[in-house]
């Protein structure tokens, strides 16, 4: 019988393998919930330890409340920062996709993983997260994936970010944890007289446990006994509680237990304040020693595992330094940095350098497609899959070992695997050894490392039914600077960018031929100008008035409002985050008069950043 | 404590009083039980529209409707909750936070009629399935809610289906919502130049760049031509058309668009479609390419014969008319679930709630239109929709009897359900109270009918909402309202007995705030608060300060010590823990408010020696202490942001100035009229806080509040 499933196994394994590609439905991803955690953190763990590289993904409740808070062409490296880490504090992650995987010639091991994440306050302490938005279009497709968000509250992993597990174990006191002895700066006559009191009293409380020549006492006399001095059992080691009264106190106890070899103290940590009595713990042989150091330290482990849940996945990875490969690294990290590490800082750059710790090598493959294809704006994954397939011959066998036993049919977490595909795929393609050398731990191949850790915003396609107008744009160079971009808004019952650009054609000097509009939302536009002196000239016009058409009149008089480049990233800096760009932008401005007026200096605050270039054809 | 123990053997008397006669009625009650545990009527999206034509009439008929909903969450940040120092205009800002931000995931609505034959009252209990999608074709705005942590948790304890909930909730419209969807369909339609978007005018001149676009353009010219050549020359148009219809692919179908002829074409991409009708503008005049919408959800592509210039206007007009119907149609069907709410609404019926005025909030938010910005407002306008509200909590605790009965602290729903209405929550009969007998309730859910129905799921506002009518009905016989004469009347509403309670909602049951809707007024219902009554002093608002951005871990105690130091012994009445990172302090006389934040100015300006040595640079000198009037707090606590820290949330709602003291003189002049409410004495304050900075009375007291808004659902 047994021999008969295995054979069974085997032959899946084989249907699997040769038929790569075609079979998705067929990949088996381990899904993970708490019940089977601990299991599957063990497999994770050699996983993780055999693979050179790890792909993620992430399912989220959302990702943007209104159109123009998505990553958008006009953002710089730092706005688009902002509007990820405005996701990213908002929504929750519930499913978290691992793949360890490795490539052999042509060849992907593949051992994906999904884990199933609630932010549950397992301490009770509102931790990891008080409360989180959702996005019902968000919910909806992934109820149509098949995700079971009720076995997703009653039974998915809770976590805490490290931050909140130092914050946790201030407020709520860890495991019973052995501690290393602080020598105290000085003694009082008190003190010492306390320990040598402790001293004797140890002392006298390790012979009575040795004494093995005591005669057996009666029931009522040993509990008598215990009560008075204090005796307890800890496992089935003698154990005496020592009471103390202060912080100081307990580390002269310590100091004092030094003396003895086969004593282990205990310490359990002040809980609201108050001070609770140390234990010690009595061993019999040195072996018992090591076997009571190995019980606490598991012990701790637990009480760890309980505490960090699924961040103990998030160390794994970390402590591993293996590359990790991502699609749109801006938003997914986001996400693990401010669910897992901790709050996200307010600067890109300092973002990039927290991360860079924890994460040495973080590849997008959406980077490694634009390598490819510079021009195509193929940024989804089931498009790039088949972009490549269309104009490169790179067969990739997949293959996924040891998940027979999973016969889930879902297809939850096959992002993953379509991650570490095309990752091999644009590898093969690329022409770059996708192996890590051995000899050299934790360093890529040159041809890879050039494409670490670069944050920039991948381009969703901007592409609105509205205001297609590509023509126009292809004409242009390509990229230009935002010190030629002028937000507009305040237009009424202009709904096109076509339309507003003939409003606003030949209305002044500075909408000549070379001059473009495009949307951002409805509410607001960004119109490029031929170069940055235009655009000044623009918010001086607007602001003072000045020698203009009467179509432009008409509009000023309607309430058309310009800014420059500055609010907008006023407004991501400071997260003003209106359903309406125009409102955001209204209230940047506002800020800014009245930080201005304050200060008299102006727009001093304003970040200026080394990427102020964009492409434009990506607009 | 003392009172606690006085009142449970009072309980367990109660109890054992009432079970007494559970002998006798033991054999009745099994055999009703077997009979009695047919499910409630679960509403989802596959059945709501029968289920709305039924419970159409049923609502018509009822002499009351008890409502119940289920959220995803109550506070959308710890200082969020109800606090003794809020005042009521607070407390309503509180609750519209509430109400904005979080989903109603099930709606429980159950109309009660009174049968006079049977002299018992018969009950419809369904249980709604709800969530916002907000389906407006077109429209590519996402609904958007919080979920607390801690109320998912809850519902999953109560077996709540999620997946139920997200695949097949009902959606719905509020009615600002489908004038908006409404008016943008309007301004599409009625704007000329946006013909574009039903693919009238643009792309005329699609540049044809690639290879393959400028060969198929050239096959479609022809395959176009020869489609229409057929149709002119009358005689053998059988056979050309038959040759096109059998294209392998049926990519091109004859069909007939109102009395024209066409070509229905199918299997092309977006881009060869652009081509098509690129080829169809240029090169065939008579020809028009339009865009109708499909059987399915998916649009349908035509191009169309015309007669003449005439006709093709004529055609393009019918076809934007039918695309307008067409969107129209669907954003009526869009409204969805508000259906009910309407209904609710033009019945005029008595709504009968518990602990119900974030319920009604939610109901306004949801379902009529964004909450007004005012209390005042709100009350003035949810009466429009709905003029006659009960909350039985009100009821509950005004009326002496019940009082008597239910264990003040546990007016919670399910708790009073039992107590009041023991012969249907445990099936068995009693005396009732006083000489009246109980009130008789019967069941019906579809074609089932129970005069002994207890579906036991509580937390699930079908059932929530038939316990809540239950209580309602009984307590309305106690108070000797005669059902039958209703009836006729069809009036209960306006029975006098229930004048004093009706439309008096708690704004907060925690500090016995009850709201008078008709009149908008808010007294304090010196009832619910009796308990605490001896804690509890009076404060004036103008006297308290706002502090926030402490040094991290000072406790209460220490802040006072600090302000008692420059202000004398008697200045400060109680500082109160907002959160972590803030807390109220008040001053014994208004004018020490100014006299503080002026300090803390001069303080935070200078460096000097005297400055640092200042005692009250140890609560000022971080750098991120702010201090404000309770002004600020109101404007902090109405901003939309919810930041889990109140810090946070101040610095985030743009409140940066060190000290906003340039308002202190509005402050006094605004608020030396405003009502009073109690707070805890300082001595009780005192000895029960805790030696790490939170104080241990007010958590219980949040969390008391929390537990009773929870378990009130």
């Amino acid at each position: 019988m047994l021999q008969k499933r295995l054979i069974c196994s085997r032959i899946s394994n084989t249907v699997l393998q040769s038929k790569p590609g075609h079979s998705q439905s067929k990949w088996r991803v381990k899904q993970v919930t708490k019940s089977n955690f601990s299991v599957a953190l063990e497999e994770i763990s050699t996983c993780i330890s055999n693979s050179d590289f790890i792909a993620v993904s992430l399912k989220n409740t959302g990702a943007y409340s209104a159109p123009w808070q998505r990553i958008l062409p006009i953002d710089t490296a730092q706005t688009a920062y902002d509007k990820a880490k405005y996701a990213a504090e908002r929504f929750q992650v519930l499913q978290f996709a691992v793949c360890p995987f490795s490539i052999k010639g042509s060849k992907l091991i593949v051992h994906p993983y999904n884990f199933h994440l609630f932010p549950r306050d397992e301490l009770k302490i509102g931790m990891p997260s008080y409360s989180f938005s959702c996005q019902s279009s968000y919910l909806t497709s992934m109820a149509q994936e098949g995700f079971d968000f009720n076995a997703c509250i009653h039974d998915g992993i809770s976590y805490l970010s490290k931050s909140q597990e130092s914050a946790a174990i201030d407020r709520t006191g860890n495991a019973p944890i052995t501690c290393t002895v602080q020598t105290p700066s000085g003694y009082t006559v008190a003190d010492s007289v306390f320990a040598e009191r402790i001293k004797s009293r140890v002392k006298l409380w390790i012979t009575a446990c040795k004494d093995t020549s005591k005669k057996p006492e009666d029931a009522l006399i040993s509990s008598l006994r215990k009560i008075v001095s204090g005796d307890e059992v800890y496992g089935s080691r003698p154990c005496l509680s020592i009471d103390v009264c202060s912080e100081c106190q307990v580390q002269l106890v310590l100091e004092t237990l030094k003396d003895f070899v086969d004593v282990i103290p205990l310490l359990n940590p002040a809980k609201g304040g108050t001070i609770r009595p140390v234990r010690v713990v009595l061993t019999s042989s040195e072996e018992d020693m090591i076997l009571l150091q190995k019980e606490l330290q598991n012990e701790e482990k637990e009480h760890n595992r309980r505490l960090r849940g699924f961040r103990e996945v998030i160390d794994l990875i970390s402590a591993s330094q293996k590359p990790v490969v991502a699609h749109n690294s801006l938003n997914d990290f986001t996400f693990i940095h401010s669910k897992f590490l901790a709050p996200l800082p307010s600067t890109l750059d300092e973002f990039r350098s927290s991360l860079c710790l924890v994460f040495p090598n973080v590849l997008d493959v959406n980077h490694l497609m634009k390598e490819i294809s510079p021009l195509t704006k193929v940024n989804n994954l089931p498009a790039s899959n088949s972009y490549l397939k269309q104009r490169f011959f790179a067969p990739i066998d997949i293959e996924i070992p040891n998940q027979a036993e999973v016969n889930e049919v879902k297809t939850l977490g096959h992002d993953v695997v379509k991650i570490s595909q095309l990752f091999a795929k644009l590898c093969s393609i690329l022409k770059i050894a996708p192996r890590t050398p051995e000899d050299v731990e934790g360093h890529l191949p040159d041809a890879i490392e050039c494409y670490t850790n670069s944050f920039n915003p991948c381009f969703t396609s901007s592409h609105g039914p509205a205001d297609e107008d590509v023509s126009v744009w292809t004409d242009n160079t390509g990229k230009i600077s935002i010190k030629n971009l002028v937000f507009l808004w305040g237009f009424r019952g202009v709904t096109s960018a076509g339309k507003l650009k003939s409003l606003l054609y030949g209305s002044h000097e500075v909408f000549d031929n070379e001059f473009d509009v495009r949307m951002v939302d409805k509410s607001c536009a960004v119109v490029s100008l031929r170069n940055p002196g235009f655009s000044k000239v623009l918010l001086q016009l607007l602001d003072s008035g000045g020698i203009c058409t009467n179509t432009l009149k008409e509009m000023l008089a309607d309430g058309l409002t310009a800014a420059g480049y500055e609010t907008y990233q006023k407004v991501c800096e400071l997260g003003v985050w209106e359903a309406d760009l125009a409102s955001s932008m209204e209230k940047a401005l506002e800020e800014t008069e009245s930080f201005s007026e304050a200060q008299s200096k102006g727009l001093s605050g304003i970040r200026r950043n080394n990427d102020e270039m964009i492409n434009l054809d990506d607009l | 404590m003392k009172k606690l123990c006085m009142s449970k053997p009072l309980s367990t008397t109660l109890i054992q009083f009432s079970h007494a006669p559970t002998t006798v009625f033991t054999t009745r009650r099994r055999a009703l039980s077997s009979s009695s545990s047919f499910d409630i009527k679960n509403v989802t999206k596959s059945n709501f529209e029968s289920a709305l034509k039924d419970l159409r009439g049923l609502l018509r008929d009822a002499d009351f409707v008890a409502v119940d909903l289920e959220m995803t969450g109550v506070t959308s940040a710890p200082w969020r909750e109800s606090f003794d120092f809020d005042r009521y205009d607070i407390r309503y800002l509180k609750v519209k936070d509430s109400a904005e931000k979080f989903a109603v995931v099930q709606f429980g609505v159950c109309p009660f009629r009174w049968d006079s034959d049977k002299q018992s009252f018969i009950a419809h209990p369904h249980n709604f399935y709800i969530f916002p999608r907000y389906e407006i074709p077109g429209s590519n705005q996402s609904c958007e809610f919080i979920c607390q942590t801690t109320s998912l948790d809850f519902l999953a304890k109560y077996q709540f289906d999620f997946n139920l909930c997200v695949r097949e909730g009902i959606s719905y419209l509020s009615r600002s919502q489908e004038e908006e969807a409404l008016e943008h369909i309007n301004s599409i339609y009625m704007d000329e130049s946006s013909d574009s978007v039903f693919c009238l005018r643009e792309d005329a001149d699609f540049p044809l760049v690639r290879m393959a676009d400028v060969l198929f353009a050239e096959r479609m010219k022809n395959t176009i031509r020869e489609w229409r050549d057929s149709l002119l020359s009358k005689g053998s148009s059988s056979s050309e058309i038959k040759q096109i219809s059998t294209d392998p692919s049926q990519r091109f179908q004859m069909v007939f668009f109102k009395t024209r002829p066409g070509l229905a074409l199918s299997g092309f991409t977006s881009r060869q479609l652009r081509v098509i009708k690129a080829v169809t503008k240029k090169h065939f005049k008579d020809l028009a390419y339009i865009r109708v919408a499909g059987e399915a959800t998916s649009p349908q592509q035509l191009i169309v014969y015309t007669d003449s210039d005439d006709d093709r206007d004529l055609l393009m007009k019918e076809v934007k008319d039918g695309l307008r119907k067409e969107a129209e149609i669907k954003v009526k069907s869009a409204v969805g679930f508000r259906h009910v709410i309407d209904l609710l609404s033009s019945e005029q019926k008595l709504i009968v709630g518990h602990n119900c005025f974030l319920d009604m909030a939610h109901i306004y938010s949801k379902f009529i239109g964004p909450l007004p910005s005012t209390a005042e407002d709100y009350v003035s306008s949810i009466q429009k929709f709905f003029p006659f509200i009960i909350d039985t909590k009100i009821l509950l605790n005004a009326n002496g009897v019940f009082r008597q009965r239910v264990d003040k602290s546990s007016t919670s729903l399910s708790r009073a359900f039992v107590s009041i209405c023991p012969q249907i929550a445990l099936g068995v009969k009693t005396s009732g109270l006083a000489d009246r007998p109980c009130v008789e309730v019967e069941v019906q859910v579809d074609e089932k009918r129970s005069s002994n129905w207890n579906s036991g799921a509580k937390h699930e506002a079908g059932y929530d909402a038939f316990m809540t009518g239950c209580i309602f009905a009984q307590a309305c016989n106690h108070l000797g309202i005669d059902f039958t004469l209703h009836v006729l009347a069809r009036d209960l509403a306006k029975e006098t007995k229930l004048q004093n309670y009706i439309n008096r909602l708690y704004l907060s049951w925690v500090s016995g705030d009850v709201i008078d809707l008709s009149t908008g007024k808010c007294t304090t219902d010196s009832s619910a608060s009796r308990k605490l009554k001896n804690r509890y002093q009076e404060i004036s608002f103008p006297s308290i300060i706002l502090l926030w951005g402490l040094p991290s871990k000072l406790k209460a105690r220490e802040i006072r010590a600090c302000i008692v130091q420059v202000f004398g012994p008697n200045s400060v009445s109680s500082v109160y823990h907002l959160d972590e990172s803030a807390v109220f302090i008040q001053f014994s006389k208004p004018e020490l408010v100014s006299k503080f934040l002026e300090m803390k100015e001069t303080l935070s300006r200078n460096s000097d020696p005297i400055s640092v040595l200042h005692p009250l640079s140890n609560i000022l000198n971080g750098e991120h202490t702010h201090a404000a009037t309770y002004d600020v707090y109101r404007q902090i606590c109405s901003s939309s942001i919810s930041k889990k820290l109140f810090a946070d949330q101040a610095e985030a709602v743009g409140i940066k100035r060190k000290t906003v003291s340039s308002r202190v003189k509005k402050g006094n002049q605004v608020f030396d009229q405003e009502n009073e409410v109690r707070v805890f004495d300082e001595k009780v304050y005192d000895q029960m806080s805790p030696p790490y900075g939170y104080s241990e009375p007010d958590r219980s007291a949040e969390s008391f509040y929390l537990d009773e808004v929870l378990a009130s659902k």
